[in-house]
């Protein structure tokens, strides 16, 4: 495969991927469903974040903004099955068992072992170890100033943590498990390792003190933007918006089988931080995962980390294996 | 230069190794055999049935017809005279006969005409099966870590203690006020914490309620895949065989 030149590099030269805008595929239908699927995100993101900044205190609430995002998965799962972005992708019972799974796992075992070890408590523990107060000036910021700071402090972290995965070895290894999956539907990106899971989850942003709404906010940012980096539905998303943040096209060429393509696109909401480090690409990819597309049990995603990483070892520190000749 | 993860990961396509077949279906044949009891619980991921062939199709027809399933990557069968073992391992998602792991298919003469008699065994099934207990028995564990964390805390209380003894005195929060260009825009104010109270959900007790939300999730999801998966899987025979 010869591939495309991207700047500097050459991308899906191991695997096609499709690099410009111009080349992506647009929605096809009636004006209704193009008018649907060209406005849904701007829409969706507009009115939630006017829903949290206007909700009175008594709905403005932690458990109004969970039953929101099961209602807009819900709605989301709907969109998949009218207009899938790729047949190839379409969800069945087998993948929505091991997708929820790890839902599943996120919202118990994830959520004790960060109440014990999670970013807050070290936060804490930081802040009490130097006698550091919160920095409380921030709490009498514009509200929406704050929702930005909030989401920004938290997508700038994780695009260097995931970086990071893509560039040391030790992090490597938790996260490789999720670049095993070979199609993108809007569960996804709970499939991982849990450690990978745990450690893409670490943010800073409990440095801060914000207004419980400006959480919220930041929180609505997150369900309106960043659910769409794993979801298999085609939407012609307006250019503003894929130039700020990132999309299922975006998403889907990280997850390329083609190996250059996977080091771009690192960002979970807000694709310019790719864009002012250099790591962008504006294209997308049908064929995901790795080793060609080998799907992996979850028994092997739960131990891969562990036992590549003991191989590793072995090889690097082991004893070399004799050659005994033969009689 | 070479990055560590470039150098260490095996990136290119790796052809599959053709010769893994077994007959694991048969194996499972001689566990039954030996422990006849099994038979009762393994409807929980074995799937059995049967569907008739075609007026004078024969065997090796009806395996012709069948073959585009066993050519997914993946899998590995091995036909001997009437009957067929297949074998799948990391199967494609969106291979037809994913949910299966192993299987029989064995063509039968019976006084109406032949029958295509099928056991299939699924190991996605029994995960689906077990995830309510193991949910169920994480809410367990969620509510002993409460009730450890709140005896440990009255402990501590009853000793004297302050749970923060060693941290300074935290300072009396100031009141939370609103932007002016916020109040401008009509943002409702916002509400004084209570005591003690603190932002996001540090502090909060552990609850088991997602345990339990999923347990229901899969239990639903298992009922829902052992008639679905049973039923589609005759279907998909059915019209094969058929020539649909």
């Amino acid at each position: 495969m010869d591939g495309v030149r991207v700047g500097n590099r050459v991308v899906g030269t191991q695997s096609p991927v499709t690099i410009g805008w111009e080349n992506i595929p647009k929605v096809e239908g009636g004006p209704v469903k193009r008018f649907i699927f060209t406005w849904f995100q701007p829409t969706v993101f507009f009115a939630l974040l006017a829903f949290w900044y206007y909700a009175p205190n008594s709905i403005a609430k932690a458990s109004t903004a969970l039953g929101i995002g099961i209602g807009f998965k819900v709605l989301l799962l709907l969109l998949e099955w009218v207009n899938p972005r790729y047949e190839s992708w379409r969800l069945t019972w087998k993948e929505l068992v091991v997708d929820l799974f790890y839902v599943g796992l996120t919202y118990t075992m994830l959520r004790l072992v960060d109440s014990y070890i999670g970013s807050d408590v070290l936060i804490k523990a930081v802040q009490d170890h130097f006698h550091a107060e919160k920095f409380a000036w921030f709490t009498g910021l514009p509200l929406l100033v704050q929702a930005f700071l909030l989401s920004f402090i938290f997508d700038f972290g994780q695009y260097w943590m995931h970086r990071g995965m893509h560039n040391w070895y030790p992090l490597w290894l938790p996260h490789s498990v999720h670049h095993y999956i070979t199609q993108l539907n809007i569960n996804k990106g709970a499939v991982g390792n849990p450690v990978e899971l745990f450690l893409i989850g670490l943010g800073i942003g409990g440095l801060f003190d914000f207004l419980p709404r400006a959480f919220l906010l930041a929180g609505s940012v997150g369900l309106a933007v960043g659910t769409y980096q794993h979801i298999n539905v085609r939407f012609n998303s307006p250019k503003w918006w894929r130039f700020l943040f990132v999309t299922t096209e975006h998403h889907s060429l990280h997850h390329s089988q083609d190996f250059e393509s996977t080091r771009s696109n690192y960002a979970g909401s807000y694709v310019f931080i790719d864009r002012m480090f250099g790591t962008c690409i504006d294209g997308e990819a049908e064929l995901l995962g790795m080793e060609g597309g080998r799907r992996m049990t979850v028994r092997e995603q739960m131990t891969y980390p562990f036992t590549e990483g003991w191989k590793t070892l072995k090889e690097r520190f082991g004893r070399p294996s004799v050659a005994v000749p033969a009689e | 230069m070479t990055s560590p993860v470039r150098a260490t990961q095996p990136w290119a396509p790796q052809a599959w190794d053709a010769t893994g077949a077994r007959a694991s279906a048969d194996t499972d044949a001689l566990f039954v055999e030996k422990f006849p009891a099994m038979r009762l619980i393994s409807w929980i991921w074995h799937v059995r049935g049967s569907v008739p062939l075609m007026p004078g199709q024969s065997g090796d027809d009806a395996f012709d017809k069948l073959a585009p399933l066993f050519r997914e990557t993946g899998t590995t069968h091995k036909r001997d005279g009437d009957t067929l073992t297949f074998d799948k391992k990391d199967q494609p998602a969106q291979d037809k006969m994913s949910v299966f792991d192993h299987g029989v298919l064995r063509i039968e003469k019976g006084a109406t005409g032949s029958v295509l008699r099928y056991h299939l065994i699924s190991r996605s099934l029994l995960f689906c099966f077990f995830l309510p207990l193991f949910f169920l028995a994480f809410a367990q564990m969620t509510i002993a870590l409460g009730k450890h964390q709140k005896a440990s805390a009255e402990t501590t209380a009853a000793a004297g203690k302050a749970p923060n003894a060693t941290h300074k005195p935290a300072a009396k929060a100031a009141p939370l006020q609103l932007n002016p260009i916020d109040k401008f825009l009509g943002a409702p104010a916002p509400e004084k914490p209570k005591d003690g109270e603190e932002m996001g959900r540090r502090g909060k007790k552990p609850s088991p309620t997602p345990a339990y939300v999923f347990a229901s999730f899969f239990t639903i999801l298992y009922v829902f895949g052992r008639i679905f998966e049973d039923w589609l899987i005759k279907r998909r025979f059915k019209r094969m065989l058929s020539g649909e």
